[in-house]
């Protein structure tokens, strides 16, 4: 009778052995910033907002939507706290995700071999914006009625391929199977993006530079991450339980009213710096073609970028990045404002310094670096 | 042997203050863990709404003397019957062990509520439903119930005079809120 | 050490508030305002009177049920009998019934007032922008109107209302109620109450909220030194 020379489970579960050489084969560099191990926890928080909106969904009715959440709120256990994880998470993910993006720019992140990389994390954050305002409808408040209802109108009033796919996604005009099919949609997407998080992950390893002398993930980036998270929790804790309203507006606690139109409709933080565009681009194509134009300006960055690979960012980059934040901030601040003069002419320079600053100031400085 | 005790000790206590950080590291993790996922466990439980089935409140400042509701909990059906002057009268001092299965006035009522008999109105021989509720239906020589299918007696208390059945009607779980008011369950 | 100082800070600061039952009226406040602060569940339940017999006569506040009152300090025999008083369309209402609704359906309550149906009062301090102090401001505002402001008709004067002019008409007065713990029911001591019981309607979990995160938090700094000193303990030892 042969006996078999590995343990019992190990034999039978081959994909463990794998697993082990990638907790401890040692490839990582020797030192690496806290603020690096970001995708992973962004990937940790997303996982539980999976877990949140598993528990909610156990209970929303998208035919009564805003009486169901007051339902979990007030009557199911711990409701109020499982509602809150699920939207301080979401401010929390996007707070990373836009922190995670500067950082790429900041450090040139996105130049060759990370392309792959660097479309994959735009990809990501575009899936989780649709994600994030799905679910902000979702809610059936005073305001995301209204900007729902907006949406529907622009994508019916396009022409063409993209008000066909807009047609196509909400199915038809605002009624009442929408928010049932919208609430499909957001959790087939929240599954969906585990596999866009699988795929970043994967090219992250063939993103950096080979190790020669390197340390393994167990214990060492193990321990790191550990204490990362903890930090990540800590700011999440301070949210969830002192200002789990932060950045939503207030109107939206109210239920939605067919006849009653609030003085802004706002949509939610984190798609200030795309829809802000429609603050400028008055038609529906206009601003369209704004963020479009945006994302690709942003996707086309490993090219604008006319540095040579792997040469650190030097100082009129990362001035040049600075400046670009502050650009996008402000830009999402001065949308926020009732519209005057003053705002709309700012309006126009913060955009067009966005496109400028994509066009002309970052080849032209980063070729100027190389010489 | 002393010397290799000695070492022995001396190699726990360092391997001790070594680790002892990475295991309160992971032990304080673990009840991390815990604390967080404990909400999403309860949240899982019957909610406060739940309990509005499955502990209904029934008001009974309606209901006449000589007359019982019927309510069904559950899909079981229970009955909430007012006694008269007179049925508390006749059945307050029967010997009880003359009866098939013996039960005192006091066994079948609440405290303070004297007036009330709240039993399932379901035959304990064999599970039908029993008549008596209505003065008009046919209530038997101790004017309760009787039961349609085997012809069990009971008394206003709903305890069982004759027939084939042996048990007294079953009284279910409730209390008295208030005069006006029973909640089961 | 710092851990320790900043637990013990908390919770002096958990303390005071609770200290003493002092006038709320000079300057208005309410003891659930602030990081630490909870409700006053005697303020609650005297703003739940007033709620029940001004304001429940033309509001609504369907996402209210009756159990959720025991989150205010009365007892179950206490909010049966409550609701027991209560006459709904089906008969006494019980703990499990939502607050009643005045009016059957919208349509009722736009003919019996003119259009201006008084909104659901449910989740009316989250949704005003300042909330508790706009609500009490809104209630002590009503004022005679100056003699160049002609209101609409069956609108009053109102400072604190957005347009100067608001359809319900001044609702509070002096000793409207009586309260039950002696407390002076000045219009303004109602408008207090009702405002911080509508705050608690808007936010039943306010307290929990605080209490648990509190524990979280406190938690949370020890374990991220605890962790950061466990990583830095790794790295050190080999690498």
């Amino acid at each position: 009778m042969s006996t078999l020379s590995k343990p019992w489970l190990q034999s039978r579960f081959p994909l463990l052995d794998s697993f082990r050489t990638y907790l401890t084969a040692p490839v990582l560099p020797r030192e690496k910033p806290y603020l690096a191990s970001l995708p992973v926890l962004i990937a940790g928080a997303l996982i539980f907002q999976l877990l949140s909106g598993l528990v909610l969904s156990l209970f929303y009715n998208p035919a009564d939507a805003f009486n169901s959440i007051q339902f979990i709120d007030r009557s199911v256990n711990y409701g109020w706290l499982i509602h809150a994880f699920h939207e301080t998470g979401t401010t929390m993910i996007f707070g990373a995700v836009y922190l995670g993006i500067f950082r790429a720019l900041w450090l040139r992140n996105y130049k060759a071999p990370g392309e792959l990389l660097w479309f994959l994390t735009l990809g990501k954050f575009l899936v989780l914006l649709l994600i994030g305002y799905l679910g902000y409808v979702l809610a059936d408040g005073a305001v995301s009625y209204w900007s729902l209802a907006n949406s529907i109108a622009g994508a019916f009033g396009l022409s063409g391929v993209p008000g066909g796919i807009g047609v196509w996604f909400f199915g038809g005009p605002d009624g009442a199977g929408t928010l049932p099919r919208l609430a499909v949609f957001h959790g087939v997407l929240a599954v969906a993006i585990i596999g866009i998080l699988l795929l970043h992950h994967a090219a992250r390893r063939g993103a950096e530079p080979p190790v020669t002398r390197g340390v393994s993930l167990h214990p060492y980036y193990t321990s790191q991450i550990f204490a990362a998270f903890v930090i990540y929790a800590l700011i999440f804790a301070v949210l969830v339980f002192f200002a789990p309203h932060l950045g939503e507006n207030p109107l939206n606690r109210g239920p939605a009213n067919p006849l009653v139109l609030p003085v802004t409709v706002s949509p939610p933080w984190y798609l200030l710096p795309l829809s802000n565009a429609g603050h400028v681009f008055v038609s529906a194509w206009g601003a369209l073609f704004a963020v479009l134009a945006r994302i690709a300006l942003l996707a086309a960055l490993p090219w604008l970028d006319r540095s040579a690979p792997g040469k650190p960012p030097g100082f009129p980059h990362k001035c040049l990045s600075l400046v670009l934040a502050l650009d996008v901030i402000l830009l999402c601040v001065w949308a926020m404002q009732p519209s005057s003069f003053i705002g709309g002419i700012l309006l126009v320079l913060f955009t067009a310094y966005y496109f400028f600053h994509f066009i002309v100031l970052l080849p032209l400085t980063t070729a100027l670096e190389a010489r | 042997m002393a010397e290799s005790l000695g070492e022995i000790v001396h190699e726990t206590e360092v391997i001790v203050r070594r680790d002892f950080l990475k295991i309160l590291n992971a032990a304080a993790g673990a009840v991390a863990v815990g604390a967080i996922a404990w909400p999403f466990i309860d949240a899982l439980n019957p909610t406060r709404d739940a309990l509005a089935i499955a502990q209904p409140i029934v008001d009974v400042s309606g209901i006449a003397a000589n007359t019982a509701l019927r309510f069904v909990w559950m899909g079981t059906p229970i009955y909430i019957r007012k006694l008269t002057p007179k049925q508390i009268a006749d059945n307050q001092f029967v010997v009880t062990s003359t009866l098939p299965d013996p039960a005192s006035y006091t066994d079948r009522v609440k405290p303070g509520y004297e007036t009330f008999v709240v039993v399932i109105g379901l035959n304990t021989a064999t599970p039908c439903e029993l008549l008596g509720n209505d003065p008009a239906d046919p209530r038997g020589p101790f004017d309760g119930w009787t039961c349609p299918c085997d012809g069990s007696v009971y008394d206003p208390l709903g305890r069982v005079r004759s027939g084939p059945a042996t048990k007294n009607l079953v009284i279910p779980k409730f209390t008295f809120l208030n005069d006006a008011q029973i909640q089961f369950g | 050490m710092r851990r320790l100082l900043l637990a013990g800070f908390a919770l002096a600061c958990l303390a005071a508030p609770r200290a003493q039952a002092e006038d709320t009226l000079n300057p208005p406040h309410w003891q659930s305002e602030g990081v630490f602060g909870s409700y006053d569940k005697a303020a609650l339940q005297r703003g739940f009177l007033v709620y029940q017999t001004v304001c429940a006569a033309c509001h609504s506040a369907n996402a209210l049920h009756y159990r959720d009152l025991d989150g205010i300090g009365f007892s179950t025999e206490q909010i049966a009998a409550l609701a027991a008083g209560v006459k709904l369309s089906t008969g006494p209402a019980t703990l499990d019934d939502a607050f009643k609704n005045p009016y059957p359906d919208p349509q009722a309550a736009a003919a019996a007032f003119g259009g201006a149906i008084p909104p659901d009062l449910s989740t009316i301090a989250a949704v005003r922008p300042g909330g508790t102090r706009y609500i009490f401001n809104l209630l002590t505002s009503y004022a005679a109107a100056p003699a160049d402001f002609l209101p609409l008709p069956g609108h009053y004067y109102n400072t604190a209302f957005p347009g100067q002019q608001i359809a319900m008409p001044p609702p509070l007065k002096d000793n409207q109620v009586t309260y039950a713990d002696g407390v002076a029911a000045t219009s303004a001591q109602e408008a207090s109450d009702v405002a911080a019981f509508l705050t608690w309607a808007a936010t039943p979990n306010l307290d929990a909220s605080k209490e648990i995160g509190l524990r979280a938090v406190l938690f949370l700094v020890f374990l991220a030194f605890i962790a950061i000193a466990t990583k830095r303990k790794i790295w050190r030892e080999t690498v």
